[in-house]
């Protein structure tokens, strides 16, 4: 252990001046990266490009918004591209349209939107680049839609605009599956919109006949109360009412019954007999409770699409999103020969790319020149950087952590691992089999026995005359209408999904909580999932102050190592105010002299190259470190180890507890991984489980066949649920029952997946199949209210007691009872410490 | 009396034109988005003022950046991250 030493040796004597803020983002400056003597410091160059140029352009104002909307604390990355490719005619077409003459729209989706000052600054940009008219940006899905004219300025350019104020940007390619669902989202409102306004009319016009069906009304104004409602009636059937008869067609056609089915038999049968009496002067009108049913059922939708519209439009924005998006080609050779940014499809084999620190490999080729080390966590699920240098062969997907490499073109596009892997996940999302709802077997004996007592009623009121008999059938048919059901379902499930959203858990398919009740497998990633993911000081051996140092020193470093440093916890107490001297060893580790200290991190051979052999503590616990899984990582201050990091990708806190709370619950939980073996099963026996259950190794195609295995099983009852953050888990997220993407997710994997988290962690989980529980114990509620209203309902109108007022009474009332109980049900609690954070692209 | 067969037509009619306003906004995407407009209104009639370090621009001059040139670099960018 280090000897105690006052802290007047290493920083300033006691009480420290307040840790300085980004003038940017607001988050605490690390101290090395304070400069002394300025009035505005800045966390990281990202921040401090972005407030020159807001400061330039002549924007202050934006700090004041952000100040007033308490926006996101987030570090600004700048990307320093030059975005050539998207001057390419071909690269734009997808996301772009000519309006009006010598004018453009192109929709661009924009990394790290958070608040409402975003929205400002960016639709602020026409005041300083010339050739842009308009900015419209979308505050929920991050979406841009910019007019530009194309003769005074190219698109390159205003790419390098939203780039150097922090939002990086990406053509945003809509599909024509996507355009056609917007369509019908539009559509859905205007027919709600209709729906609603006929029926308030419908509602006072009938009123008007319920009082003189009392009072007395000459026959001449009945008449025209009368037809009139059958007027304002016909948009309510022939527009708003289009989708129950369309589901309810297309249903009997794949000769399955679907709940819309009886909801359109009464409405037609309302309609015709109400139409018929209308004209006729004479006979009940149900022209009121028709729309008011309509209007009813297409809200509760309504609801369930706002509610689902946060998730949805999320995915909606990465799925236009390329995953690879551009290359630097190398024209000419020499080392001056031009680098330009082309697309994809422009690249050929045999071209040479420039792959620079910290960005993604675009395509498979071989290394040849350059030497660096590569994070393919996201493809192979390996927690640990592979080196490479010249002859080797890279993949496409790859992150680049060193140095600058040039790769020569092997394959692109569709014809990369990468490329296949997101093929394969394209189709799996479009093979998913449909399940058959437990509201349609519902449906179909509810469909049986209504007809049955319309049979039984028609035929025991015959007698009476067949006008009588049919008046009553009608009323069956009206008041039997499964209307509370089809509300309560769309209710309980859109208060469940906004209940969720406010705890991080962002959900896309509703479906999904359905097939959450039967769940007994749980398939769980590793790096990534139960892991962060990346490198960080785990554990910490020594005193909080040479802790301070030796990040100090690695804020000099871009190594994996020195990342892991920069973000270890602790506050920036001690200031560090000179560093210099600073050498560093590759593959060993750095020194330097740091307030007259020399300080050395590194291994065992760096350190002891310039220190004493470290104590017995220091040993035992690097030692201690080396049996979890963690490289240790030695500090000597001034010739003494004084400190031992453990780095490595630790398991996150919450996992142990998650998964013994999994198992208690009797769910099977297993590790899929495409770390090396004997990392998973060390990670699954510090879990508690069977060696058989910790599988390492894997590929993501043998992932997704282990996850078709479990899924395919004949008779099986139990659900399969998969949770993952990779490109390597898409197509097993795609596959299962229920697929799950931790926060942090690629944008392949949050468009595979069902379920997204905002939060960090894999708690979340248990809320999840929690949540599903409760929902269903909602749903069961609601559906007893709903049987036993049209029990009676249908019992009343067979024994004809119910008239067209009853039944406009009546419906309300027990929609009502539905609504309260679904409104008032806490399927998913609000975490204590409300930690959402909008998912990372 | 008999007005009433003139002005609950007349009344049905202006609802008419009122429904048929809100389809033609929905079929136009004017619902589409619902949270920005919200916080954008905020900001309308607050002009940016004109900083310090701009090169004096007033708000009916060209603007500074010509599309397609760097924009220039702030003198003290010497971060190391």
């Amino acid at each position: 252990m280090i000897a105690p030493r006052p802290p007047a040796s290493i920083g300033p004597p006691a009480a420290p001046a307040a840790p300085a803020t980004c003038a940017h983002c607001g988050l605490t400056v690390p101290p090395t990266l304070v400069r002394a003597g300025e009035a505005r410091q800045f966390c990281c160059s990202g921040c401090r490009q972005v407030h020159t140029l807001v400061h330039e352009w002549g924007f202050d104002q934006y700090y004041r918004l952000v100040e007033q909307q308490r926006g996101a604390l987030e570090p600004a990355r700048v990307s320093g591209r030059g975005f050539d490719d998207f001057d390419d005619r071909r690269e734009q077409a997808d996301a772009t349209d000519t309006v009006g003459v010598g004018r453009c729209r192109t929709q661009f989706y924009l990394e790290g939107v958070h608040c409402a000052a975003c929205v400002w600054l960016v639709e602020k940009l026409p005041a300083v680049l010339r050739g842009v008219d308009e900015v419209r940006l979308n505050l929920g899905s991050g979406v841009a839609e910019i007019t530009w004219r194309p003769e005074d300025t190219r698109l390159s350019a205003i790419a390098r605009g939203l780039d150097r104020l922090g939002y990086t940007p990406h053509l945003h390619r809509r599909s024509r599956a996507q355009e056609a669902r917007r369509r019908e989202d539009r559509a859905a409102l205007a027919r709600l919109g209709v729906a609603v306004a006929c029926a308030m009319n419908l509602m006072f016009m009938h009123g008007a006949l319920y009082a003189g069906d009392y009072s007395g009304m000459a026959s001449p104004y009945e008449m025209l109360f009368r037809r009139l409602s059958l007027i304002v009636a016909i948009p309510v059937l022939l527009f708003s009412a289009r989708p129950f008869f369309q589901t309810a067609i297309a249903g009997l056609r794949a000769r399955m019954v679907h709940i819309d089915l009886p909801i359109a038999m009464a409405i037609a049968a309302a309609f015709a007999a109400s139409a018929w009496n209308a004209v006729r002067g004479s006979g009940p009108l149900w022209f009121d409770s028709l729309a008011m049913l309509v209007a009813a059922l297409l809200g509760a939708r309504q609801v369930q699409r706002g509610a689902q519209r946060a998730a949805l439009e999320r995915a909606d924005s990465l799925r236009g999103v390329a995953f690879l998006e551009f290359a630097r080609r190398i024209d000419g050779d020499g080392p001056e020969a031009p680098v330009v940014e082309v697309p994809l499809a422009a690249l050929a084999p045999g071209d040479r790319v420039e792959v620079r620190s910290g960005e993604l490999v675009p395509v498979d080729g071989v290394v040849i020149s350059g030497a660096s080390s590569l994070d393919n966590a996201v493809l192979t699920g390996e927690a640990a950087a592979q080196p490479v240098r010249e002859g080797d062969a890279v993949n496409a997907g790859a992150t680049n952590l060193g140095a600058r490499l040039v790769v020569r073109v092997e394959a692109t596009g569709e014809r990369t691992r990468v490329g296949a892997l997101l093929a394969v996940v394209q189709d799996a999302l479009s093979r998913k089999p449909a399940l058959l709802k437990a509201t349609d077997r519902l449906a179909r004996r509810f469909v049986q026995g209504l007809l049955g007592l319309a049979v039984v009623t028609g035929l025991a009121w015959l007698p009476a005359g067949p006008v009588v008999a049919l008046e009553r059938v009608v009323a069956l048919l009206v008041v039997a209408c499964p209307c509370a059901l089809g509300l309560s379902i769309p209710l309980a499930v859109s208060v469940a999904l906004m209940r969720a959203a406010r705890a991080g858990i962002f959900v896309k398919d509703p479906d999904a909580f359905d097939r959450l009740r039967r769940v007994d497998t749980v398939l769980l990633d590793k790096t990534g999932t139960l892991t962060a993911g990346r490198a960080t000081v785990a554990r910490w051996h020594g005193d909080e102050r040479v802790l301070q140092l030796a990040r100090a020193l690695e804020a000099e470093s871009s190594h994996a190592v020195a990342r892991a440093f920069r973000e270890a916890p602790g506050r920036g107490l001690w200031m560090v105010r000179s560093v210099s001297e600073v050498v560093e060893v590759p593959g060993q580790g750095i020194s330097g002299r740091l307030d007259g200290h020399h300080v050395r991190v590194g291994n065992m051979a760096h350190v002891e190259a310039g220190a004493a052999a470290p104590d017995e503590a220091c040993a035992r616990a690097a030692g201690a470190f080396v049996e979890e899984g963690l490289s240790p990582v030695l500090v000597a201050v001034d010739g003494r180890v004084a400190g031992v990091a453990g780095i490595g990708d630790a398991l996150r806190p919450d996992a142990a507890a998650t998964v013994a709370r999994l198992r208690a619950a009797g769910i099977h939980v297993r590790i899929l991984s495409g770390d090396h073996p004997a990392v998973v099963s060390r990670v699954g026996a510090r879990l508690g489980l069977a060696p058989e259950d910790a599988l390492g190794g894997l590929t993501p195609e043998q992932k997704k066949r282990l996850v078709e295995d479990l899924t395919g099983r004949a008779g099986r009852r139990g659900a399969v649920v998969m949770v993952g953050d990779g490109v390597n888990d898409a197509a097993a997220l795609a596959l299962a029952d229920v697929g799950i993407a931790v926060h942090g997710g690629k944008g392949a994997t949050i468009v595979a997946a069902d379920i997204v988290l905002t939060r960090e962690g894999v708690a979340p989980l248990l809320e999840i199949i929690n949540g599903a529980r409760r929902l269903r114990a909602v749903v069961r509620r609601n559906l007893g209210f709903s049987l036993a209203y049209n029990l009676v309902a249908s019992a009343a109108a067979m024994a004809g007691l119910v008239g067209p007022l009853a039944a406009a009474l009546l419906m309300p009332v027990s929609s009502l009872t539905v609504v309260l109980s679904s409104a008032l049900t806490r399927t998913f609690a609000r975490p204590a410490r409300a930690e959402t954070h909008r998912a990372e692209a | 009396m008999e007005t009433i067969f003139v002005l609950l037509p007349l009344a049905l009619l202006v609802a008419a034109i009122a429904v048929g306003f809100f389809v033609w906004a929905a079929r136009t995407g004017q619902f589409d988005d619902l949270e920005t407009p919200a916080v954008r209104i905020l900001f309308d009639g607050e002009e940016p003022r004109p900083s310090a370090a701009g090169p004096g621009r007033t708000p009916g001059e060209p603007v500074a950046p010509v599309a397609g040139s760097p924009i220039p670099a702030h003198p003290t960018r010497r971060v190391s991250e």
